[in-house]
Formats: C-alpha cells, sequence, structure tokens
C-alpha cells in the first residue's frame, strides 16, 4: 500500500504528512506537478497544504490547472480516497471536486492558532466512528471563509456532506468560535460519494502528542483501515 | 434563385447552399446616389481587387465573408445580417472629416482614429457616437469591441501592404456581418471605393475621390492599383498583437473583507461620502493572434475558468489590437 502527498512549488505541509503517514508505518511518496502515471499507482492521495504557486490569483487555481489535479476527477471517480487539506481543500474546491469556494477571511488577517471542530455525521469512511467528536486541531490560513449559496449550503448539510464545523471546546457551534467568518462554521466538508474529504485544519499537525494534540491522527487511521480492507 | 438584396454597385444573390454570390456591377456613385454613372470594367476590377484583398485578410487570420470568386465579376461569400454600423478608420485627415471638424486634409494621426457611422442613405449616413449606437441596439457592446480591435488590425495589415506598393491608405471603411452562428465577420468589398490610397511619393489620389471631385481617369488608376496588388510576390510577417483586459470583481452579494477595511480607513481619514469599497483585480493578457470572434471566445473561456470563480465573481473585459 502506498499513499502519495502531493508537492507543488510553494507547497510546504508534505514533510508533515510523510512524517505522520511514516509514523503509522505506511509507504508514501510526493507526486509532482506532472507526475500523473505515479499518482495513478498510489492508493489514496493527500493533497497536502501551503501556498501552491505563491497562491497567486486565487489560492489553489494555478495547481488546479496542473496534470496532477485535472488527473483528480478521474482518479477520485476510481472510488480512490482524496484528502485535501487547507491548500488542498482549496484545490479541490477550485477544480469542483468539491462544492463552493474558500474566500479571505473575515479579519483580512492570517490566522494560525488551535481551533475545536465538531465532526458531522456523513456516511464517509474516512470519518467513521467519529461523529459528533470533537477535534483540538490548529489552522493557518489567510483564505478559509467557507462559502457557497445558502440553497448549496442547504443541500450540503442535507445530503450529510458536513464533515467538521467549528465550535467551542465543549461542542456548541456558535459564532464566536468562528474563525473565519465561514458560513454555517464550515471547516470541512466531503463528497456525495464520501471519497473526497476537504478540510481547513491540519490534522497531520495534531498527530503527536508532543504537539499538543493526536486528534488528527484518527483520520490518517480511519484512512488506512480503509485501504487495508 | 432570389436577388436578396440590390445595392448601388453590387447585387446579392442567394444560393441554395445558404451562401451568397455577390455580384459586382460597372456603376459607380456618390453622394448617396446624386452623382452616379456607369464605368465600363468598374464591376471586374473591384472584383478582383476584393478577391485579393479578402485572401490576403483570410491569410492574416481575420475572420471575413469571403469564400471564393466564381468569375470574373462574382464571388462567394458567406451569408451574413449586416450590422447597421459601419467603421471607418483613418490614419490621415481627408473628406468629411476636414469638413466636418474644419481642418486640412493631410494631418497625420498619431494613433488610427475609429468612427461608427449609421448605414441609411435617406440620413446621409450620420456619423454616431458609439454610445448611441449601442443604446439604440444597433451594434452591441461585445459587437463594437471586436469590430473596433479588427478594424485597427487590418487598417495595421492593409497600411503594410500598400506601403509595399508605394501606396498610403489614407482611410477605409469596413462593413461587418452576423453570420447565422451568431459569429461577427468582415463583409462587404474591399476596394478603391471604400478606401482613400494616395501616391506615398506625389500625393495623387488613386481611389473613389476621382470620381468625386471629377479628376477622371477613375478606372486607369483603379487598374493601376490592382496591377500592383497582384505583382505582390510574397506577404511579409505582420506581428499582429491583440491584448486584452479583463476586469474581475467580488459579487455584489459576496463579503469583501480587503473592501471594508479600506472604506474604515477612507472614512476615518474624514473623506466625506464614502460609501462602499470594492477591491478587485485586473489581468492584461497579449496574444499574437488576429482579433476575431473565436480570439473572443478563447478570452472568455479564459476568464471563466481560470481568472474568475463564478460562485463569487464576476468580470468584464475589454479587447483592443493593432499598432
Amino acid at each position: 500500500m502506498r499513499i502519495g502527498i502531493t508537492k507543488f512549488p510553494g507547497t510546504n505541509n508534505e514533510l508533515d504528512v510523510k512524517r505522520v503517514l511514516s509514523g503509522l508505518g505506511i509507504k508514501n511518496e510526493l507526486i509532482y506537478p506532472d507526475d500523473v502515471k505515479k499518482m495513478d499507482e498510489m492508493d489514496a492521495l493527500i493533497l497536502a497544504g501551503g501556498f501552491s504557486y505563491g497562491d497567486y490569483l486565487r489560492p489553489g487555481i494555478i495547481a488546479a490547472q496542473t496534470p496532477v489535479i485535472e488527473n483528480l476527477h478521474d482518479y477520485s471517480n476510481s472510488e480512490r480516497f482524496v484528502i485535501g487539506i487547507c491548500n488542498g481543500f482549496q484545490m479541490l474546491c477550485e477544480t469542483s471536486l468539491l462544492p463552493g469556494i474558500l474566500s479571505t477571511n473575515t479579519s483580512t488577517k492570517f490566522i494560525s492558532k488551535w481551533v475545536n471542530i465538531k465532526t458531522g455525521i456523513t456516511s464517509s469512511p474516512l470519518l467513521k466512528g467519529m461523529e459528533n467528536r470533537i477535534l483540538k486541531i490548529p489552522i493557518a490560513h489567510f483564505e478559509g471563509r467557507y462559502y457557497d449559496k445558502d440553497e448549496e449550503i442547504t443541500k450540503l448539510a442535507n445530503k450529510n456532506q458536513i464533515a467538521f464545523k467549528y465550535c467551542r471546546e465543549d461542542g456548541e457551534i456558535s459564532l464566536e468560535e468562528n474563525p473565519n467568518g465561514s458560513v454555517e462554521n464550515v471547516a470541512g466538508i466531503v463528497n456525495r460519494k464520501g471519497n473526497v474529504l476537504g478540510m481547513m485544519p491540519h490534522p497531520e499537525r495534531a498527530s503527536f502528542q508532543y504537539l499538543g494534540s493526536e486528534d488528527g491522527k484518527i483520520i490518517f487511521e480511519n484512512l488506512i483501515g480503509e485501504l487495508k480492507c | 434563385m432570389l436577388v436578396v438584396y440590390s445595392g448601388k454597385a453590387k447585387d446579392v444573390t442567394l444560393l441554395e447552399d445558404n451562401n451568397v454570390r455577390i455580384t459586382f456591377r460597372d456603376s459607380i456613385s456618390a453622394f448617396d446616389g446624386v452623382k452616379k454613372e456607369e464605368l465600363a470594367e468598374k464591376g471586374k476590377i473591384n472584383c478582383k481587387t476584393s478577391v485579393i484583398l479578402f485572401e490576403l485578410l483570410n491569410r492574416y487570420g481575420f475572420a471575413t465573408h469571403y469564400l471564393s470568386q466564381l468569375n470574373e465579376t462574382e464571388m462567394i461569400c458567406r451569408k451574413v445580417e449586416i450590422r447597421p454600423v459601419e467603421i471607418v478608420c483613418r490614419n490621415v485627415t481627408a473628406g468629411s472629416f476636414c469638413k466636418r471638424y474644419g481642418v486640412d486634409k493631410g494631418i497625420e494621426f498619431e494613433t488610427p482614429i475609429i468612427e461608427y457611422f449609421l448605414k441609411d442613405d435617406v440620413l446621409h449616413d450620420p456619423l454616431v457616437a458609439k454610445e448611441i449606437a449601442i443604446q439604440l441596439g444597433w451594434v452591441t457592446k461585445e459587437e463594437s469591441t471586436l469590430m473596433e480591435s479588427t478594424t485597427r488590425a487590418v487598417n495595421q495589415v492593409l497600411s503594410e501592404i500598400f506601403k509595399r506598393i508605394s501606396l498610403k491608405l489614407v482611410d477605409f471603411k469596413l462593413e461587418f456581418g452576423r453570420t447565422d452562428d451568431g459569429e461577427l465577420i468582415i463583409a462587404d468589398e474591399i476596394s478603391a471605393d471604400t478606401m482613400r490610397l494616395w501616391e506615398r511619393e506625389t500625393g495623387e489620389i488613386k481611389d473613389k475621390d476621382r470620381y468625386r471631385k471629377d479628376l477622371g481617369g477613375v478606372i486607369e488608376h483603379y487598374e493601376d492599383i490592382l496591377r500592383r496588388l497582384e505583382e505582390i510576390e510574397s506577404y511579409p510577417e505582420i506581428p499582429i498583437k491583440s491584448t486584452a483586459e479583463i476586469t474581475i470583481e467580488l459579487k455584489k452579494s459576496v463579503l469583501d473583507p480587503a473592501g471594508e477595511v479600506t472604506l474604515r480607513s477612507l472614512q476615518r481619514k474624514g473623506y466625506q461620502g464614502v460609501e462602499e469599497v470594492r477591491l478587485g483585480k485586473s489581468a492584461k493578457i497579449s496574444f499574437s493572434l488576429t482579433p476575431s470572434p473565436n480570439l473572443q471566445a478563447i478570452i472568455k473561456e479564459i476568464s471563466d475558468s481560470i481568472l474568475s470563480n463564478p460562485l463569487i465573481e464576476n468580470y468584464t473585459f475589454d479587447f483592443s489590437s493593432g499598432e
């Protein structure tokens, strides 16, 4: 079993993801923008965060024009798992694998801090056993305000596609705990089939106790569990 | 077969394959048909001149109605619905322009001038402001952008070609038509009837002004232009550049935090009456392509799929061509 981690110019989280996967004993490979062939050999793909192509134009849009991301449509259609973290989530939205868009934080500030998110009830195997679980996990972004039209958000909620919402430590979903102005406190979503997950928080930065939390590790463990069965 | 249009110097016949046959007659007229005459060979000369110039424009990547020459006085063209305004491009002052503004003939413009005229004999083809043409529905804004940029690029090409045969392109008019598919392309004819050409060395008039001003030798000079065009052995590389300017704005319904911060700053500074600030983006893209409906479609595709995200942004674009 091998998991691919995408690396674009400006991606800077790929080694953090690598460390978590290696720690869990999983072989992994870095996938560069043109590595379509290698990408197709991977059992799952993680789009690591950072600032691909300097976040020019809009975060993720330039990466979305590369062969690897263009191939992602076929890749995910073959039922394989894709997790987009932070900039990876932005890529998934820009390439329309996930609905909506990540726009500038209401505060117009880059926000880097620990937050709590509450896991939604979805049919995604990646979130199996996590329903309503509260995770302590860091965010680090300038464009993390999830936006879509009201009716689309309603649709997402009705189809159980909302993966995570920003919340208080006790799980209460309140506006005060919304760090970036995301509609409905949305922090992450899944596609209809549940094999594509996009999230702004960084699970790879919350996968070791010495970092302050290992709440994020379960997402990687779920992924590996799915690949093994 | 049906003659769908009979003009002052040409007839247009609709063919079974939905193309048209354009027949050049020997008629010549001026001053909205007040002065008219038959000049032997004129139909033939203007047909051939048009054929050469349309083939030239097609070669340089312009979208025109011209398909092929049928015989000495007829060409086969795509059927179009002619737009009610024509575009005039001027490199040097002459003709009605001098009268209208009371200026001397022969003043060179730094940048070629584009003018819109309403095609209406009863009103004597009046000059119209572009805004009026758009608001009255004679052209759309998008059409005017394409017509102007195309005309400027045609000017670049024709000026260069005529320069090679020692002629100065003073001004010319272009007509545009819309095909059944909605493409806006160059139509009508391009000949000494539709442009002013002066001998580069002497300034001698070679075009229809000879007829308007009773200078004589109309056919001889028309023939001379044609002969020189026919003698051109190879066409030069003419680098045609088109530039698109795209402006991207956040939709009204989408929060613009950066705009809000800027607004508060302006208000804090004491600028009275500042109500709203929206910050957008703009992109300028240069193409080594001739302006055409196809290029317009490419610019739209780039704007739709990459430059803007339709969920939160709107865009407008403009493009220009020529030197």
